[in-house]
């Protein structure tokens, strides 16, 4: 079941990269980016994944099972649930630079087109 | 002082410019200029106490401390450590001290701007070296890539600082798609390393990939790397560097391409020498070839420029690549050199792009075309404009000369002769692209007067001067910094037990020393900085007279302009990376 978690994060991923390289309209790309970042999620949130686990929620034990049996390792690996959420932060953060950046360019070049916005190459 | 009291002093080099970060924008309410005064002061104060490391860490000792206390415990580590070694030492304090300086020049040449715009511009600075001096210090692979975001999203609202501008208002965009593909390269790297180990901190990763380094490590690795690469301004990751250089204010061109990059660097340093066993992965085969792509097409590229700030970009591209080849030699000359050249590099680039920004400010005038004459009109500028160079060509006695020394020898030490001669050519393009600028846009004689004048000011000549001087000092002081300081850093990258005792048995431990050996009138490095140069003038007129070479221009094509095309790149060289480390 994990291993289809891995695959539909590799698919994810390269579908957002496959919009990031070949979408010429600038939210589009801003589209791509976002799926990219919610794979990373989702294969972090998978790495954390035991068999037979739960989540790692520390208050009390959950109903029929001990204390003791949290600490040998029967909690989902909260260590990488933590990454999850300071990448999601991160995310936010980006996401809300990315499209103040495009409301910028729409504004001073009329056009959300990545062609028509190339003021510096070569 | 105890290293105790040392050790819990770690984190506030981060901390005063961080505070300074949050008041700037308040500040610029109450007084215009505080902000710039305020943000001097933070980053000085967060130099000075970096100083006090210096003695217990250049005497070949490393200094680490878990914050909150959560220190290794039966083995294992959970907590965040700061650790200070030379080699992070150096890249920190050359952040603070040269970022105040920038700082200086700010307040001289922005100083007429709204509150608003000071107090934002201050505000990321502090953040932006705050990042930079944290990366430095940190032992933790996710606390680095925490860094990296905040560099990241600093540098962001700097590219963009004009937002009247639509070329800034472009650049941010590029960069900001750019470092996000690279942050997630970093973030799926950093997942896969901690699947397999469990472990996140350098001291626990290496005592882990000491046993084993498996495929999947070496994936990791490749991501890593080439996330960090784009960082660094690596070809092919170098999309967003020229841009943002261009469209960016001088300080800010200054603060990406003097100290920015080398985050990039640094972290792919620490991950080769540090983390991972030097010899089980080809890490620094795949340095040395990222490194002499970059040194030859960025000083070609550079060459080609019209405009005075994406000559000057472009050549960060290209310093980039000798520094990741001097690493990548592995030996002490080559690894000494490199540390030592990414200090050197920090201040002449910086003195550059200062000048370049003070001259685009006040004449308006970018193309190097349309400039000339700047000899009779500032002749302090283009004085400053001439140390740069002559540090840059490695002609003594400026900095330059020490450090490109030193890498030439570490590559003659590992007998790739392809490396040296691609290296020595790449020295001539470069010499020669800074001369033609030189020419034609400061003794080149020109008819008309500008409509404005680029007259300087007192605050920007001090700071000027400064990076002048230090330009200066540090190559007359070659062989004392190469001992006291470049020594150290080679020894703790080249022997990392001292750095991985230090994390897992805190607060200090002993580096094994590494000797260098270099004589600062070597004939050979003498002749070889002779004929590059000569070279390189010669190159000058000829360029000038003919046509571009289609070699030139097809390289010039593929640098289109769309964004699409810079993250292909990008993503093509991610996939060789991490196959270059995957196969074996």
């Amino acid at each position: 079941m994990i291993v289809a978690n891995y695959v539909a994060a590799a698919l994810l991923f390269v579908l957002g990269l496959y919009t990031v390289l070949t979408r010429r309209n600038l939210v589009k790309m801003v589209m791509g980016l976002s799926l990219m970042e919610s794979s990373t999620y989702l294969l972090i949130v998978s790495l954390a994944h035991r068999p037979h686990s739960t989540a790692p929620v520390l208050v009390e034990p959950p109903p029929g099972r001990t204390a003791q049996q949290l600490v040998t390792g029967d909690v989902a690996d909260p260590v990488l649930q933590n990454f999850c959420l300071t990448a999601i932060v991160i995310g936010v953060a980006l996401t809300a630079v990315f499209l103040s950046a495009v409301v910028r360019i729409a504004q001073h070049y009329r056009t959300l087109d990545a062609d028509d916005v190339r003021g510096m190459r070569g | 002082m105890t290293p105790t009291t040392l050790a819990s002093l770690t984190p506030l080099p981060v901390v005063v410019p961080l505070a300074g970060a949050v008041l700037s924008p308040l500040l610029a309410w109450w007084s215009l200029r505080l902000p710039v005064i305020v943000s001097v002061a933070t980053t000085a104060a967060s130099a000075a106490i970096l100083c006090l490391f210096v003695p217990t860490v250049l005497h070949g000792k490393v200094v680490s401390h878990y914050f909150g206390h959560w220190g290794p415990s039966h083995g294992s580590v959970l907590g965040i450590a700061f650790a200070v070694d030379a080699w992070g030492l150096i890249f920190a304090l050359t952040t603070s001290v040269v970022g105040a300086v920038l700082l200086l020049y700010t307040l001289s040449e922005l100083g007429h701007l709204g509150p608003r715009e000071l107090g934002g511009y201050a505000g990321l600075f502090q953040l932006l070296i705050a990042a930079l001096v944290a990366a430095g210090l940190t032992a933790d692979i996710f606390n680095l890539f925490v860094w990296f975001e905040v560099a990241g999203l600093a540098s962001y609202g700097l590219t963009g600082f004009f937002l009247e501008r639509p070329i800034a208002v472009e650049a941010a965009f590029k960069i900001l798609v750019l470092t996000t593909i690279a942050g997630f390269l970093i973030l799926v790297g950093i997942a896969l390393l901690y699947a397999e180990h469990g472990a996140l901190g350098f001291g626990a990763l290496r005592h882990s990939l000491a046993v084993q380094v498996s495929s999947s490590d070496r994936i990791a690795l490749g991501l890593l790397v080439a996330g960090f690469a784009t960082k660094a301004g690596l070809m092919p990751f170098h999309g967003w560097l020229p841009d943002a250089h261009t469209a960016a204010p001088g300080p800010v061109s200054a603060l990406f391409s003097g100290l920015m990059v080398n985050l990039g660097l640094l972290a792919i340093v620490r991950l080769l020498y540090q983390v991972f066993p030097l010899h089980a992965t080809h890490g620094l085969g795949l340095l040395t070839c990222l490194g002499v792509v970059s040194a030859l097409l960025g000083a070609l590229l550079a060459l080609a420029q019209d405009d005075l700030k994406r000559v000057l970009a472009y050549d960060t591209v290209s310093q980039m690549g000798v520094l990741a080849v001097g690493f990548g030699t592995g030996s002490p000359a080559g690894t000494a050199g490199a540390t030592y050249h990414l200090l050197n590099h920090a201040l002449f680039k910086s003195l550059l792009f200062l000048v370049a920004g003070a001259i685009v400010h006040r004449t308006g005038v970018t193309k190097l075309s349309q400039l000339g004459g700047l000899w009779r009109s500032t002749p302090s500028l283009t004085i400053a404009f001439i140390v740069g160079t002559l540090s840059i060509a490695g002609a003594p006695p400026f900095n330059g000369y020490v450090s490109l020394g030193l890498i030439h020898e570490g590559v003659a030490t590992t007998g790739e002769h392809v490396v040296y001669g691609v290296m020595l050519l790449a020295q001539v393009l470069t010499i020669a692209a800074l001369a033609r600028a030189v020419w034609l846009g400061f003794l080149r004689p020109r008819q008309s007067a500008y409509e404005n004048e680029a007259k300087a000011r007192p605050g920007m000549l001090t700071a000027l001067a400064a990076l002048a001087a230090l330009c200066l000092a540090f190559g007359v002081l070659g062989e004392a910094a190469l001992s006291r300081l470049m020594a150290p850093a080679a020894a703790g990258l080249l022997h990392p037990h001292g750095y991985v005792k230090s994390l897992l048995a805190p607060p200090v431990a002993r580096v094994s020393p590494v000797v260098v050996h270099w004589s600062y009138w070597e004939r050979k490095e003498l002749a070889i900085v002779v004929v590059t140069v000569l070279l390189g003038i010669c190159l000058v007129p000829l360029y000038l007279r003919r046509d571009e070479p289609h070699a030139v221009t097809a390289l010039r094509r593929l640098h289109s302009g769309s964004v699409n095309d810079y993250a292909a790149y990008l993503s093509l060289g991610a996939i060789l990376v991490v196959a270059g480390f995957a196969l074996r």
